[in-house]
């Protein structure tokens, strides 16, 4: 079945939303922070009479930067900062993610299954794997990645 | 009542506030977490004081108000940057979006807009 993705970057890797209902894109802002939260909120943000959690993605996947091929960087790379906050909706829950940039809208056909190796992504948060152009794009499960924690 | 710290507002009510005041001499004796700054006495009663930038992770001096706050748990001194306004409201606070705290911890009792910026209603009987 045929449906919607949002494509994003973070840490040099595409990962792809579904696209279910309202999405909005907006610059990087610091949300109301909410003190005790989970390590990976970056808090609140009020918007069009909706209060949504802000979920820092990089934290919550516990990625690492992606090692350079082919030259040897100078000292570690670190995370950019995330550029772009993307506020989604999945099973009726509302919520936006901090990504470094985003790609495009696509539509994808099939999700293919997802790898053996998955560099480092716990793939128990990953719906399935979508090729576009011959560039992997991970599609994840955001309910369970950030509705099952706790 | 409204309070600041770290330049953001968190409400408490203000039937729970028993007295605003300036820190004055604490009495430390070891048996409370560091979250804790000491003991001070109010009306003749010893209660603990709550630093709540060091609860919440926050960086900087402990706040230079004291508030003597009853909570459920008995009478506690809470130390914040600053007091900012009373505000009368009949509206209910608005829930915290799932996912954002463990359930398990009951810090906050829900959300209220004021002025374009969202206020964190506190639990006081959670906090300890």
């Amino acid at each position: 079945m045929t449906a919607g993705y949002l494509l994003f970057l973070l840490t040099g890797r595409i990962f792809g939303a579904e696209l279910r209902g309202a999405v909005e894109i907006m610059p990087w802002r610091q949300a109301r922070r909410v003190p005790l939260s989970y390590s990976y909120v970056e808090g609140l943000i009020d918007y069009r009479g909706v209060i949504y959690p802000v979920f820092n993605l990089f934290q919550r996947l516990s990625l690492k930067p992606l090692e350079p091929i082919g030259f040897i960087a100078e000292g570690p790379a670190q995370p950019a900062a995330p550029q772009s906050i993307i506020l989604l909706e999945e099973n009726k829950m509302l919520f936006g993610i901090t990504v470094d940039s985003v790609v495009k809208m696509a539509k994808i056909d099939e999700l293919s299954p997802v790898p053996q190796q998955t560099r480092g992504l716990d793939p128990q948060y990953i719906k399935g794997m979508a090729y576009d152009d011959n560039q992997e794009i991970i599609i994840l499960d955001f309910e369970r990645l950030l509705f099952h924690a706790g | 009542m409204i309070l600041s710290l770290d330049g953001e507002g968190y409400a408490i009510p203000i039937d729970r506030v028993a007295e605003i005041t300036v820190p004055r001499e604490m009495r430390r004796n070891g048996d409370l977490t560091e979250v804790f700054e000491g003991r001070v006495e109010f009306r003749g009663k010893w209660m603990p004081v709550l630093n709540l930038r060091k609860l919440f992770k926050l960086s900087g001096a402990p706040g230079s108000v004291l508030l003597i706050v009853k909570t459920g748990k008995g009478d506690i001194g809470m130390l914040v940057d600053a007091v900012t306004e009373i505000l009368d409201t009949d509206k209910k606070p608005l829930p915290m979006p799932r996912a954002v705290l463990n359930p398990s911890l009951p810090y906050y009792h829900g959300i209220f807009r004021h002025k374009g910026n969202l206020v964190l209603l506190l639990n006081e009987d959670g906090l300890l």
